[in-house]
């Protein structure tokens, strides 16, 4: 029991050092819709970083993964359009961007929920890194909830027949 | 004793550490990699469109309509992590008060390396507008081929291709 | 017949056997590992690479997780029991 619980804290401080690290709050995520197709697949495995505010803006061809008030899911999308406005100077200017998915055929704005363009504070991270494929084994137990009973009955069955 | 479950435990531990291993030498190999083809970008004609905005009809809105001949050679990109290209033309300028613009009129994107010899001549794909709903003050442009390699594992790399020698004008809205 | 079925899933082998397994497997995978990654830069083929890894893989489990006999030739033999003279 103690064993597990020490599991369970090391993976999440390591899970919140890479965040400190990376200047998000989750620096690993699932692809889990197909609009960034054939680049990403769902079950793809996203590493993010996000440049602080002060030292780097987001560049057109950013690969951003965005949260919208009232939206369900984070969106992984590319960045068509940055624009800054607001003050003169430089670091102090607002930066507003468009999105679209590589493979929607239109701009992301009829899912920003209302807002007109996409700002700092909805952007969790800009995807850095890649690795296909080992995300999917959440996903897969999302969509089919029988392979997680499949999965403990297994386990349960080789309890059993374990003799040590 | 040593039970079957017991060697599919230990086999197949060794087994995936070997395999993120071979996964991180092939993203590391990528860095050995460092082609920096160059393409020719030519703006052939910039003309804007006075029009109605898409969303709100009864707001008037200027569109920039982009002709351009784009050749470039990107074979050397494509190396054995390279899953695709992602290749864009954009649009930069800074507005009146410094406020940088980019703005992507075109894209394509190259899966084979049998495909990635570039002859374009073609026009922006997506609308070009700018934030204050007309051309009017928007200083010149300058416009910039590039591009974003995407492996099959490993970081993403970004590189430019071309780019305008002269900024170009917006004319008046037609 | 419940006892046998258990020794099939079992599939124990002996000590030295078990000693084999985990060296040959070890060294094996390394050497998998090292050869599918050159050969692969080589040809500038991932294909390669992973169809080289999972293919020898494969057959690496064939070879080692079966409880063959080779890996049973040497069983544990026990001390034989000492009577022990009751009632003395």
């Amino acid at each position: 029991m103690l064993n597990f619980a020490s599991v369970i804290t090391s993976g999440l401080m390591m899970w919140k050092t890479l965040g400190a690290i990376t200047n998000t709050a989750s620096p690993i995520v699932v692809v889990l819709s197909g609009s960034m197709e054939p680049a990403f697949y769902r079950g793809d495995l996203l590493f993010l970083s996000n440049p602080s505010a002060e030292e780097a803006k987001y560049g057109t061809g950013d690969i951003v993964v965005y949260n919208v008030p009232g939206a369900a899911i984070p969106i992984v999308h590319r960045v068509l359009e940055t624009r800054e406005t607001g003050s003169k100077n430089r670091a102090q200017r607002e930066q507003k961007l468009l999105t679209k998915g590589d493979n929607n055929p239109v701009d992301d704005i009829d899912l920003y929920n209302g807002l007109q363009w996409l700002e700092r504070k909805h952007v969790v991270g800009v995807v850095r890194g890649f690795l296909p494929y080992v995300g999917y084994v959440t996903i897969a137990m999302n969509d089919f909830p029988q392979l997680k009973y499949a999965l403990l009955g297994g386990l349960g069955l080789l309890a059993l027949i374990q003799r040590e | 004793m040593h039970s079957l479950y017991a060697r599919v435990n230990n086999v197949s531990a060794t087994m995936s550490s070997c395999l993120m291993a071979l996964l991180a030498a092939i993203a590391l190999s990528t860095f050995l990699f460092t082609a920096d083809p160059k393409g020719d970008l030519a703006i052939t004609n910039v003309k804007v469109t006075a029009g109605r905005d898409r969303r709100y009809r009864n707001k008037s809105q200027d569109y920039a309509l982009v002709n351009f001949n784009v050749s470039a050679d990107l074979t050397p990109l494509f190396n054995w992590n390279t899953k695709q290209l992602f290749l864009y033309l954009e649009a930069e300028y800074e507005n009146a008060k410094g406020g940088k613009n980019d703005v992507v009129i075109w894209d394509r994107i190259v899966r084979r390396k049998e495909d990635a010899f570039i002859n374009v001549v073609g026009k922006n794909k997506y609308a070009f507008k700018d934030i204050t709903n007309t051309f009017k003050k928007v200083p010149a442009a300058h416009y910039a081929l590039k591009y974003n390699v995407m492996p099959y594992v490993g970081a993403l790399t970004y590189g430019e291709a071309g780019r305008t020698l002269e900024s170009l004008e917006f004319p008046a809205a037609e | 017949m419940g006892n046998s079925l258990k020794e099939t899933f079992e599939g124990k082998i002996d000590f030295v056997g078990q000693k084999t397994v985990d060296d040959i497997s070890r060294i094996a995978l390394i050497v998998i590992t090292v050869v599918s990654f050159i050969v692969g830069f080589a040809l500038q083929s991932l294909s390669v690479t992973f169809a080289i890894f999972g293919g020898s893989s494969l057959v690496l489990i064939l070879l080692l997780l079966p409880p063959w006999p080779m890996f049973n030739q040497h069983p544990v033999k026990w001390l034989p029991v000492i009577e022990t003279k009751k009632g003395q």
